[in-house]
């Protein structure tokens, strides 16, 4: 195996650092804050090392081609892992996000314990991610794609006291096994055609069963990138999960799996400009039937999963418009969505475990009152559903301006009607999201005995990540060039991946 | 970094300024948040008249950034002479409804919150007419519409202050996004976000212009409340907080009217703008009539006045449609002039209301006699709102319609001269109902703050003074016309 180690390095960090964490919280301490420490030490080497591998990849030149960093080199050609920079955002942003989320969780998970499963199987999602992204044969990337789901299932029913917690992580197993058997019957349809199974040695135009293969790809994957109708999975899962891995969930995983769908299909050789189509038309489902069934939600959690079909429906339409019209900086800003979606989302649900944590509040009318007793929390909130919303100067508007913008470029009919849609979508979506800020400031309701009024001290550590998310979420709105720039590539790439 | 640079920065940065103050002292700072937010507000007025002498000579201040180079977005203020007179408008309607505050506001702990919010919601107002690049100006103009939506959930009097909150953004936001898409139609045109590329010339296919034109229009109609448009304007202005009220109706509904002169008409040429002319003027009309009938038809006297803005929202329209250089100059002189009285009638009936604790206008009446003074503020008002000479809104109307008897629509014009007489039977008739005949039984009247006073007497006088001497402001106004018309008109 050769090739630049700094390609394994992350994940290598991850898988070593999963075990660790587990003969640690075993054999030498079974203290949350310690544990958590831990795993962000863990997390943070990661990060790290994915900083290294950025500059690799920056020292590679452009963007497409042959100078990827990769590794586990074999045959003419061939890789076990290769770095290409739509890869690297999205990790970024998912070690990023999960150094947050287990920060947060170290006090947290004072609500479930069972310290020494967690934070193993927290790095064991993130690391089953970073595989799958970064994964070059096929096969590879089924087995990474499994690691991340099995992870993710066993997660969701992290509260296992909790029957409709079991219940949601079930459907999430079925549906996700059904995927990933649809995933493997696309893999071996390649197989008998190619050969072999190396992503990037799928030239030339593809026959019928590369094509049949493709096509599973995008159901399976479908699935796990919640794709209406294929979502139906995904406002259990997200409702039920402890609010940390919801925040994951929905911050990160489902648009990883996008990621992929989108690197497989084209590697595939499926027909870009169908590709681009289909994920216009889509996209418009996902937006319409998100915001409708958001706007009906009385959960707050099942209201922000919601709002996640919603979310994925604006990178579909985003990542669509590029295709279809060959615009890459449409699909640049289909991965600066995932990063705004992954700050504001994340937040959101961040903020939404602390009212759980504190105040045991699960539907919007809990909520109410909120600010009177944690300010702070009201307010990040709020930054948050204003930032989902695409209120300016939040980095949710950024993304919507960058959407419009490419719509406007294509000047065809299908984009400007994904133009129309999604403007009404986000009069839609102002429907449930600034109720539920008027909730957070509305004045408690009087029958409360007097528990209203009183002031809650939010615990630092849960308070340090919702302030570092909100700065974020202010801070690419209001300055959105470095963040523009690091997914600048990704967007050239992924086009350049089309035949 | 010159000494106009460093005004300009002021403008905004005063305000921001206090803004973070407000919002770091919070409940420390109840007693010196009134002050806080008067200083900022003062020196954001001084910043604007200091530019003055610049613009006179001919510069053109402005402050230019990169922001985000990779979509050619650019953090740039400018102001020229179109801006100046909004800019003015807004300064110093901020600066009188924060003075109103000072006596309308009981200070809680929530109170630097609320002077905070005011400051933001003045900083998107003159960020919108300061900004001259399309990302800043959509931004600036969406805190305007966040921060008074927030003054109005939070502080707006009623229990359904939160579904007028809403409906509010709703709308207004409708139009907005209007706005958008017709500035990313630009933006697109010319790869730049910035307004200079859009005076260099746009060349646009003519479907995009038409489509560009009506986004524009439709947009900005709905923050000027054009009927039908109008819907979230009653309920917003009865619901809100009075000083919100005074700043949304004196100086929020004129930043519609910038974006129909900043946009399509600075932009697009007399040809260009020809086939929207009758339907602008139409619809002034129609808004210009409605406005008043539902003003005689209200009981409550805030939203009589708050109907009476549509109205006057019609005749501005009406004279923008007329493309012609009078009915333009005056329905820009309209803004800041409708401002003024808007501003005085608004804090009138803030007066009454506070004085009797009464909004109902039947159980109102005789407090000519028992506040004089108040009284006789009123009163300009109203006989300045009907357009009686020599009060201020007789020469901008006089302009208005001098512009629509210049075109060819002779029928039209005749029509809001007529339509105008509605204003004087609104005006007149609530001014006999409520300073007139007899006081109903049990009401009583209250000392009221000077602090709410003093700016009430400022503007009546103001509105006579406006009336007589109308040249230096005529004056910025004929300038701001020289720049968009350029001598095409």
């Amino acid at each position: 195996m050769t090739g630049d180690l700094r390609v394994v390095l992350p994940l290598a960090c991850l898988a070593g650092g999963a075990f660790v964490v587990y003969l640690v919280a075993r054999f030498v301490t079974s203290r949350n804050d310690l544990l958590a420490l831990f795993t962000a030490g863990v997390l943070t080497a990661a990060l790290t090392a994915l900083a290294l591998l950025q500059l690799a990849a920056a020292d590679g030149g452009p963007p497409s081609g042959n100078h990827i960093p990769s590794w586990g080199h074999f045959g003419p050609d061939g890789a076990l892992l290769r770095a290409d920079s739509g890869a690297l955002v999205v990790i970024g942003i998912a070690l990023g996000l999960g150094l947050l989320v287990t920060v947060y969780s170290a006090r947290y998970l004072a609500l479930d314990r069972r310290y020494e499963t967690f934070y193993p199987l927290l790095l064991m999602l993130i690391a089953g991610l970073i595989g799958m992204l970064l994964a070059e044969d096929l096969f590879s990337l089924y087995m990474f794609s499994e690691l991340m789901s099995v992870a993710a299932y066993v997660l969701v029913a992290f509260r296992r006291r909790n029957t409709t917690a079991i219940e949601a992580g079930f459907k999430y197993l079925v549906m996700g096994s059904v995927g990933t058997v649809i995933v493997l019957f696309g893999i071996s349809l390649v197989y008998r055609e190619t050969g072999h199974l190396m992503l990037s040695q799928m030239t030339g135009t593809p026959g019928p069963w590369t094509r049949a293969g493709a096509a599973c790809f995008l159901v399976g994957l479908g699935i796990k990138s919640a794709i209406v109708p294929l979502h139906t999975w995904l406002p259990d899962a997200h409702g039920r999960a402890p609010s940390s891995i919801s925040a994951m969930l929905s911050g990160v995983i489902v648009q990883s799996a996008f990621y992929t769908l989108l690197k497989v299909c084209l590697g595939l050789g499926f027909p870009t400009r169908s590709l681009g189509t289909l994920l216009i038309v889509l996209s418009l489902l996902n937006m319409t039937l998100g915001n409708g069934l958001a706007l009906v939600q009385t959960h707050t959690k099942r209201l922000l999963a919601y709002s996640t079909i919603a979310q994925m429906g604006y990178i579909m339409l985003s990542m669509g418009v590029g295709l279809r019209y060959n615009i890459p900086e449409a699909a640049q800003a289909g991965l600066f969505l995932m990063l705004a979606q992954a700050t504001t989302k994340g937040l959101a649900f961040l903020c939404q475990g602390v009212s759980y944590f504190y105040c045991g509040a699960t539907t919007i009318d809990q909520l109410r009152g909120i600010a009177a007793q944690m300010p702070l929390i009201a307010v990040a909130f709020s930054v948050a559903l204003a930032g989902l919303a695409g209120v300016p100067p939040l980095a949710g508007f950024v993304g919507k301006w960058f959407i419009l913008t490419n719509a406007v470029r294509s000047a065809d009919a299908l984009g400007y009607v994904g133009l129309a849609v999604f403007l009404l979508n986000s009069l839609l979506a102002l429907g449930y999201y600034l109720p539920l800020i008027g909730t957070l400031f509305a004045p408690p309701l009087l029958d409360t005995e007097g528990a209203g009024a009183r002031r809650i001290q939010v615990s630092p550590w849960m308070a340090l990540p919702i302030i570092t998310l909100g700065a974020l979420v202010l801070a690419i709105g209001l300055y959105p060039g470095p963040w523009l720039a690091w997914t600048a590539n990704a967007g050239v790439y992924l086009l350049a991946l089309r035949r | 970094m010159n000494a106009e640079t460093i005004w300009l920065m002021t403008i905004l940065g005063a305000p921001l300024a206090a803004v973070l103050l407000l919002f770091l002292l919070r409940e420390r700072g109840v007693r010196v948040a009134g002050w806080i937010a008067g200083l900022a507000a003062a020196l954001s007025l001084a910043g604007t008249f200091a530019l003055l002498p610049a613009l006179q000579r001919g510069d053109v201040p402005v402050l230019d950034v990169r922001w985000i180079p990779d979509a050619n977005i650019r953090l740039s203020l400018r102001m020229d002479w179109l801006t100046f007179p909004f800019l003015v408008t807004e300064a110093a309607v901020t600066l009188l409804a924060i003075v109103y505050t000072w006596g309308y506001h009981h200070p809680d702990s929530r109170t630097p919150i609320f002077y905070g919010l005011l400051m933001l919601f003045a900083i998107g107002m003159s960020g919108t007419t300061l900004a001259d690049a399309m990302f800043l100006f959509y931004i600036f103009w969406e805190l305007m519409l966040v921060a008074s939506c927030a003054l109005i959930a939070i502080w707006g009097e009623g229990e359904h202050r939160g579904a007028v909150a809403l409906k509010y953004f709703i709308f207004t936001h409708l139009g907005s996004l209007m706005v958008l898409v017709g500035l990313l139609l630009l933006y697109n045109a010319t790869g730049n976000d910035s307004f200079s590329a859009l005076r260099a010339g746009v060349t646009l296919a003519p479907g995009l212009v038409t489509t560009a034109t009506v986004l524009f229009i439709v947009g900005f109609c709905v923050k000027m409340a054009i009927f039908p448009l109008h819907l979230w304007l009653p309920d917003a202005h009865a619901v809100a907080p009075m000083p919100v009220t005074i700043m949304l109706a004196a100086a929020m509904l004129s930043m519609g009217t910038y974006g129909i002169l900043r946009f399509p008409l600075s932009i697009f040429s007399p040809a260009q703008m020809a086939p929207f002319a009758v339907p602008m003027m139409v619809a002034g009309i129609v808004s210009e009539l409605y406005g008043a009938l539902m003003a005689l038809a209200e009981q409550d006297i805030k939203r009589i006045i708050a109907y009476s803005s549509v109205s006057q929202m019609g005749y501005i329209l009406f004279g923008l449609g007329t493309l012609t250089h009078d009915g333009i100059a005056g329905s820009t002189l309209h803004v800041i002039f409708h401002a003024i009285v808007k501003a005085l009638l608004f804090m009138g009936v803030g007066l009454v209301v506070r004085a009797t604790g009464r909004r109902r206008i039947t159980q109102i009446g005789g407090l000519g006699s028992a506040m004089p003074l108040v009284a006789l503020c009123i009163g300009t008002g109203a006989l300045a709102i009907a357009g009686m000479p020599p009060l201020c809104i007789f020469d901008s109307e006089w302009m208005i319609f001098a512009g629509g008897f210049h075109t060819a629509h002779i029928g039209l014009s005749i029509l809001t001269l007529f339509g105008s007489l509605l204003t004087v039977a609104y005006a007149l008739w609530f001014v006999g109902r409520i300073l007139f005949g007899d006081r109903p039984e049990g009401l009583t009247i209250d000392r009221l703050p000077r602090a709410m006073v003093a700016p009430t007497v400022l503007l009546t006088a103001l509105a006579l003074i406006e009336g007589l001497f109308p040249a230096p402001v005529f004056n910025w106004v004929d300038q701001a016309l020289n720049l968009i018309l350029g001598g095409t008109w």
